[in-house]
């Protein structure tokens, strides 16, 4: 089959899907340097999005404007229907339904793995304690360390403190899940059972974008690739294209690095 | 390529509850006001109570005779109630800077004998430390007051040196040096001389570094200001024309008239405003053009522009007064210059006088010639001297132990002497953490000198207390009290960031 | 993570690595130690020589025959409770017994103190027993006094010394105790010198029955040996001849330790059961009410109205528990929406209006009515977080139910006047006060200071702005000019005469002035927490309220523990400022009162040292145990 046709195909058997994240024209400046200029791009539900690109490129900053974590100054972002805006309702929305997986796990230290998990569900979801532990369980054994559910992060090692972070966002039940390169913080030994779980993830049919620079999971799950540089996406395409037959110049480059 | 055109978005604007960057700033602007209000609230109410209860709030005592006597200062019977809280004022600083001189020295003794290999000091730091910081200052200048009240009385043929230095019941006593006649001519001389020593030890650095000859440039430049000094001595009556100067400044400043001064001082806040507003929009531009402005930056710019406004407008309408007020004193002030350093004065610059002991009434006392320090002073300064020592001394133990073993080590295998690998690799680095905690505890001695008061040595708060027993103005006493350490406070941390910057630059 | 102050971290490395020494001989000790070289040896005996001069210039203070130290045994109670009136003396002690206990039950239900090698006990006898053996020596001969009970002088007029050796055998009581503690730790020491040989469980003793039994001995030695002397209250003596403090503390004194024992043993059944986690809530929330119970209700012996009781303020408490729970059940229900919001909200405004109105008399509400209705907004405000399932709902209608009967009951205490006829217009001093004060600053300045900290980092400019100034200009002053500020401003804010205006006036100016600097050593726990953990709670969608109580407060607070109990101690220290503004602590007693009595005109050393003693005591306790528990929590675990 030609590569393209592949492209194509993937828009196609995309296209029927309804939008989950719409990205138009987004802009973000940091005092005078503009990390994104004009980003736009559309995810579909159910969609797989990875995103790579040079350090500095802006994907971090991209990824976290989707859930508010960072405000963007120009353009529009639409999650789910749900506009970014200043709406106090709306973020309140947004936050509920995109989970987020950072670098550094960011769980919280003082609380037991269980208590990490059942926090937002009980206080955010409003569901009764009960309900929540034993949902924090089953995410628990579903990323694979049902038996650490009484320990408290830092008797963890990265790899189970990442799944752990993992577990965390699932509770929320989101509809969306952002990953900003969860596995460059961990030894080459843990990457795989991180990687596991999200390729779990990435088949049970939830939307996700990744930022990572894992080629292999990129390849393998990846309903497109998108390639940041400079704060602007310079291609996007499907793992076949992207690796095979780069358009850009600075793709090639970027891949002849990495690879 | 994405093949998808971006979907148009349907734009709503939130309802001004939901808006975040509304419901923030309204939040904000409610608190400040309700803060504001409640203050002027309690103000206004506290000002009704005292004027019910006849109890005015001005400051007119300040220019009116207190009738106190002060137990120690430059002027033990002030003539105004400003003049004696100026005493007060004196007398604080006196301690403060005085304790912080000897705190000093002594805490990093106790701190270096802390560290040191030998047993038996390191256990006598550790006594020093753990008794003074745990028993609460104000008990120990108590304790201390005490003792030194049950010391012998004064006669007149007591002392340790007869003449000389004489320790009683009332204080200590001993030959005072003082700033005579020709002194501020004598100091422009120190300047000129402070100046060019500073180039000569510049220069003698940048000879050192070119040729690597050891050039002495400290003890150089110090020989020099002492040659200055002395010759300065003899010829310093040349400067008189320095008050000319002065005299011809202050007839200058009070030629000029109030209402430039107000229109200047108006320019200069909404100017200010002005020019940070300009700044802020500058930060914000980019190769690209003006970046998009947030809400909150627009919040920030209308209200710098509404402060500028409002303060030309309490200049130029509420206070007019400030004006003619500065130009008087500013005249005033440079005529007393013109004064000091005028022409007619060719005495010699420092003069000294030796202890007296006079007998007033039914007992003999120190008289006013001589240095004295009262059983008071010496209670309070005993007090926050060893008070802030133990404190120091932690500090300088905890700064030099936070210097890696490794850096010792590294000056060691470059074959540094210990004394070198002490002054140039240990000590900078050590002061560096040293210097933010110590600032804190100049600032803790200089607000702990108020206690005198529990010991009756003059500082600005008893001094103030005792005006407000004579007038009943608390109120106007405390503002003045606050005033005066805020003033303090913040002249120390400044001293502080000042080195504390240099510090940074040094290490970098 | 932001680096913490680099001097704390160095001392506090220092401490927990002590260099473990190779084990030397005496000699090699004192070479290695106070020989090493010329420098060290001059040192050390100009060291020596120092140390000398200052233990025989404090004993010969101490132990001279002009200390008067009658004065502090004759004022005992007047240094601990000034004038409390005799007859409801037992109230004191009731208090203290509730103190006791609770620390009793409390030691039992945490304490995890761990042992105490003998090796260092016997370190400890042995370095004590030297001590007085030392001290012993050192102190000049007594003078001698005659038959007529005065100092036998020489002709130049200085007193007589008696011989050394007579010195000597006068004291021979103090060798014999220097004596039997050097025997006793010797024989400890060389049964359990060595760590490693004998590293079994008979190597030490619990700490908690060393301290218990230490506190036990001292209680004991009030049954033998008559300390103190007549008390003296009001220029009279109170006891009768014969009656020594000794005699009429040693009942209490002993029901005291009784109560220790018996609380202790209860807690460490409450541990091991499975009421732990109740207990432990129980326990704190017990001393947190307790000063303010103790104080208001068991001191001051309010005299209840019971008609008013029974028609008032019973009914009105039970109003407002049972209408608000309601209020608040029908708030927490799942489908309240927006209108749980505005309700809560209405009442707020509801709340603040009664308090402006009260000010400015448009109508009256009790005090203890706007109260409820401002913590009932309070509640109001919280009540989105507990909608959920029954049990949340519960518990927030429960505390709330809890909150109002407590409130409501010291409310009534408050303002009930005080059955206990005082003799002067102090109703507590002496150390009691002190005590109080430092207890209920250290607790009002806490929330205070948390929320300064708060808004000093928060993102809002001017919540900055107004907490940093507050901050800034409160660091900026002497405690002193706040105290005598609020002591000028309070009283015009209360209503005429009332009682204890003092005393608010200078509660308020120390939790003021205390809180600006406990929020400065909050902020340092503050700017200790990672940017990552604001935007973890952000992206579960914690609310920012949540986010501070559930993620920031709990790690910051535990990293400034160490600064926080400094700020205890210095609060401490601090209210012996009360002193000077007019309030008879127990420095004050010590500095004026009893130099004032016709009998002790002028003595005043030995009150200050000993309240100095005092001080260090506490101040000495309180670091040395905020030491352990830093190790405990340890250094590298952050
Ligand atoms: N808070 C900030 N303030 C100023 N500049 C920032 C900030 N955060 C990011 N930047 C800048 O924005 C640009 C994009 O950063 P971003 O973190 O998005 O890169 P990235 O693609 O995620 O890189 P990496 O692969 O290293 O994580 C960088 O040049 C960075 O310096
Ligand atoms: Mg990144």
């Amino acid at each position: 089959m030609n590569i393209d046709d592949a492209t194509a195909a993937a828009n196609d058997r995309l296209a029927d899907r309804d939008d989950m994240i719409v990205c138009v024209d987004v802009d973000k400046f940091y005092g005078d340097f503009q990390a994104l200029k004009g980003v736009t791009a559309t995810i579909k539900e159910g969609e797989v999005a990875v995103v790579c690109g040079p350090s500095g490129s802006g994907k971090s900053t991209w990824i976290r404007c989707i859930n508010r974590l960072e405000v963007h100054q120009g353009g529009d972002i639409v999650v789910d229907g749900i506009e970014l805006t200043n709406d106090l309702r709306n973020i309140e929305k947004i936050r509920s339904e995109v989970g987020m997986v950072f670098q550094q796990f960011n769980l919280f230290p003082h609380l037991t793995v269980l208590d990490n998990i059942t926090l937002a569900p009980i206080w955010v979801r409003k569901k009764p304690r009960g309900e929540a532990e034993s949902m924090a369980r089953a995410l628990l054994e579903r990323v694979g360390i049902p038996e650490q559910a009484e320990k408290f992060p830092g008797q963890l090692s990265g790899g189970q403190q990442q799944r752990v972070a993992i577990a965390r966002s699932l509770a929320m039940e989101p509809r969306v899940m952002l990953f900003d390169e969860p596995t460059s913080a961990l030894d080459p030994e843990m990457i795989k059972e991180v990687l596991d779980v999200m390729k779990e993830l990435a088949h049970s049919g939830i939307t996700m974008m990744v930022v990572t620079h894992e080629m292999g999971f990129a390849r393998e799950v990846a309903d497109r690739i998108m390639f940041m540089e400079g704060g602007e996406i310079v291609e996007v395409g499907t793992p076949e294209h992207f690796f095979t037959n780069p358009t850009e110049d600075r793709t090639k480059l970027f891949l002849s690095q990495i690879l | 390529m994405a093949t998808n055109s971006p979907p148009s978005i349907h734009h709503e604007r939130p309802p001004l509850y939901r808006d975040v960057t509304v419901v923030k700033w309204v939040v904000q602007i409610v608190a400040l006001l309700l803060t504001l209000g409640a203050l002027w609230f309690l103000a206004n109410q506290a000002g009704d109570n005292l004027r019910a209860s006849n109890v005015p709030t001005d400051y007119d005592f300040l220019s009116v005779n207190p009738g106190i006597d002060l137990s120690s200062g430059i002027d033990t019977d002030p003539d105004t109630g400003g003049r004696a809280l100026w005493v007060g004022m004196v007398n604080t600083l006196r301690m403060a800077v005085a304790g912080i001189l000897v705190a000093t020295i002594l805490g990093v003794i106790v701190g270096l004998a802390r560290l040191s290999n030998n047993w038996l000091l390191k256990k006598i730091g550790t006594v020093f430390v753990e008794t003074l910081r745990n028993v609460p200052l104000l008990v120990q200048i108590l304790f201390y007051g005490a003792v030194f009240a049950s010391l012998d009385r004064v006669t007149a043929d007591v002392g340790p040196i007869n003449g000389w230095l004489h320790i009683s019941n009332k204080g200590l006593s001993m030959p005072r040096a003082h700033i005579a006649d020709g002194f501020y001519q004598w100091a422009v001389v120190l300047l000129i001389g402070l100046v060019v020593a500073n180039f000569l030890r510049k220069r003698r650095i940048a000879q050192q570094d070119a040729t690597g000859e050891e050039t002495y440039p400290i003890l150089s430049a110090f020989g020099l200001m002492v040659v200055v000094a002395i010759i300065g001595w003899f010829i310093h009556p040349i400067f008189g024309f320095i008050g000319n100067i002065f005299e011809a400044l202050s007839s200058l400043v009070s030629s000029v008239p109030e209402t430039v001064l107000q229109l200047v001082i108006g320019a200069l806040c909404v100017g200010s405003s002005a020019y940070w507003i300009r700044g802020f929009l500058n930060s914000r531009r980019t190769p690209a053009g003006l970046a998009k402005l947030t809400d909150d930056d627009y919040f920030r710019m209308i209200f710098a522009a509404v402060g500028g406004v409002i303060g030309a407008v309490f200049f130029l309408v509420l206070w007019p007064g400030l004006s003619s007020w500065m130009i008087n004193s500013a005249s005033d002030l440079f005529e007393v210059l013109g004064n000091k350093f005028g022409n007619g004065r060719s005495g010699r610059p420092l003069d000294v006088d030796l202890p007296n002991i006079v007998q007033t009434g039914k007992f003999p006392n120190y008289g006013p010639s001589g240095l004295n320090f009262s059983i008071g002073f010496a209670a309070v300064f005993f007090g926050v001297v060893f008070y802030t020592a133990a404190f120091v001394a932690e500090i300088v133990r905890g700064g030099i132990l936070a210097v890696p073993k490794g850096q010792t080590e590294a000056a060691a295998s470059l074959g540094l002497r210990r004394s070198t690998a002490l002054r140039r690799v240990i000590i900078p680095q050590a002061l560096r953490v040293m210097l933010p905690p110590l600032g804190n505890q100049y600032l803790n001695l200089t607000k702990n000198t108020s206690l005198a008061i529990a010991v009756g040595y003059s500082d600005i708060v008893q001094v103030g207390q005792t005006v407000y027993n004579q007038t009943g103005k608390t109120l106007p006493v405390v503002s003045i009290w606050m005033f005066f350490y805020l003033s303090c406070s913040l002249s120390i941390s400044v001293i502080v960031n000042f080195f504390n910057v240099r510090m940074k630059i040094v290490e970098r | 993570m932001q680096e913490e102050d680099p001097i704390s971290v160095a001392l506090k490395e220092e401490q927990v690595s002590p260099n473990e020494a190779p084990r030397l001989s005496v000699l090699q000790w004192f070479r290695t130690n106070l020989f090493s070289n010329w420098a060290n040896a001059i040192l050390t005996i100009l060291g020596t020589l120092a140390a000398f001069l200052m233990l025989r210039g404090v004993l010969n203070f101490v132990f001279s025959e002009n200390r008067e130290w009658v004065a502090v045994r004759t004022n005992l109670r007047a240094l601990m409770t000034l004038s409390y009136p005799e007859s409801q003396y037992v109230r004191v002690w009731v208090a203290l017994g509730f103190v006791v206990g609770l620390a009793g039950l409390s030691a039992g239900i945490w304490s995890n103190w761990g042992g105490l090698p003998l090796r260092r006990l016997a370190t400890w006898f042995m370095g004590v027993g030297g001590l007085i053996a030392l001290c012993v020596v050192v102190r000049e001969p007594s003078v001698i006094i005659g038959t007529d009970g005065k100092v036998v002088r020489t002709i130049e007029g200085s007193p007589q010394r008696e011989s050394f050796m007579d010195a000597m055998v006068d004291r021979s009581g103090w060798w014999i105790a220097a004596v039997i503690l050097l025997a006793v730790g010797a024989v400890l020491w060389s049964r359990f010198s060595s760590p490693v040989r004998r590293r079994g469980p008979r190597a030490e003793l619990s700490i908690t029955s060393v301290v218990f039994v230490g506190i036990g001995l001292v209680i004991l030695s009030l049954w033998v040996v008559p300390y103190g002397h007549y008390a003296f209250v009001d220029g009279t003596y109170i006891a009768e001849s014969g009656t020594t403090v000794a005699f009429s503390t040693q009942m209490p004194w002993t029901v005291m330790w009784v109560i220790l024992g018996l609380t202790f043993l209860v807690g460490r059944f409450l541990r091991s059961s499975r009421y732990v986690g109740m207990a432990k809530t129980g326990s704190n929330l017990l001393w947190l009410i307790c000063p303010f119970a103790l104080f208001w209700v068991v001191l001051r012996d309010p005299a209840l109205d019971y008609g008013h009781v029974m028609s008032t303020d019973l009914p009105m408490g039970l109003a407002f528990g049972l209408l608000g729970g309601a209020v608040l059940w029908l708030l927490t229900r799942s489908d309240i929406g927006e209108i749980g919001r505005i309700t809560a909200t209405a009442l707020l405004v509801f709340a603040v209006f009664n308090w402006v109105a009260a000010f400015f008399g448009w109508y009256p509400m009790l005090q203890k009515a706007r109260i409820s209705f401002l913590l009932l907004a309070l509640a109001a405000l919280l009540a989105p977080n507990f909608i959920g399932d029954t049990a949340k709902r519960r518990q927030l209608v429960l505390g709330w139910l809890g909150v109002m009967a407590l409130v409501h009951y010291l409310a009534t205490m408050i303002n009930t006047p005080s059955t206990v006829d005082l003799q002067s217009d102090e109703f507590l001093g002496g150390l009691g006060l002190t005590l109080f004060v430092a207890v209920i600053v250290v607790i009002l300045s806490f929330p205070l200071g948390v929320l300064l900290a708060l808004g000093r980092t928060s993102k809002f400019p001017i919540f900055r702005m107004l907490s940093t100034s507050y901050i800034e200009v409160i660091r900026g002053v002497p405690l002193i000019s706040v105290l005598i500020f609020f002591s000028v401003m309070v009283p015009l804010f209360l209503p005429d005469g009332m009682e204890l205006a003092e005393l608010a006036a200078v509660l308020t100016g120390y939790t003021l002035f205390s809180a600006a600097y406990l929020a400065e050593n909050v902020r340092g726990g503050l700017q200790s927490i990672t940017k990552g953990q604001y935007e973890a709670a952000d992206a579960i969608g914690l609310t920012a309220a949540q986010r501070t109580g559930f993620i920031v407060l709990p790690q910051a607070l535990t990293v400034s523990i160490p600064q926080l109990v400094g700020q205890v101690i210095s609060s401490f220290k601090e209210t012996s400022l009360l002193a000077i503004i007019g309030l008879f602590d127990f420095l004050r007693v010590a500095n004026s009162v009893i130099p004032a009595q016709s009998e002790f005109m002028g003595v005043k050393r030995e009150g200050i040292l000993v309240v100095a003693m005092i001080y260090f005591f506490f101040n000495f306790i309180i670091s040395k145990y905020s030491q352990r528990l830093e190790r405990r929590v340890g250094l590298g675990e952050r």
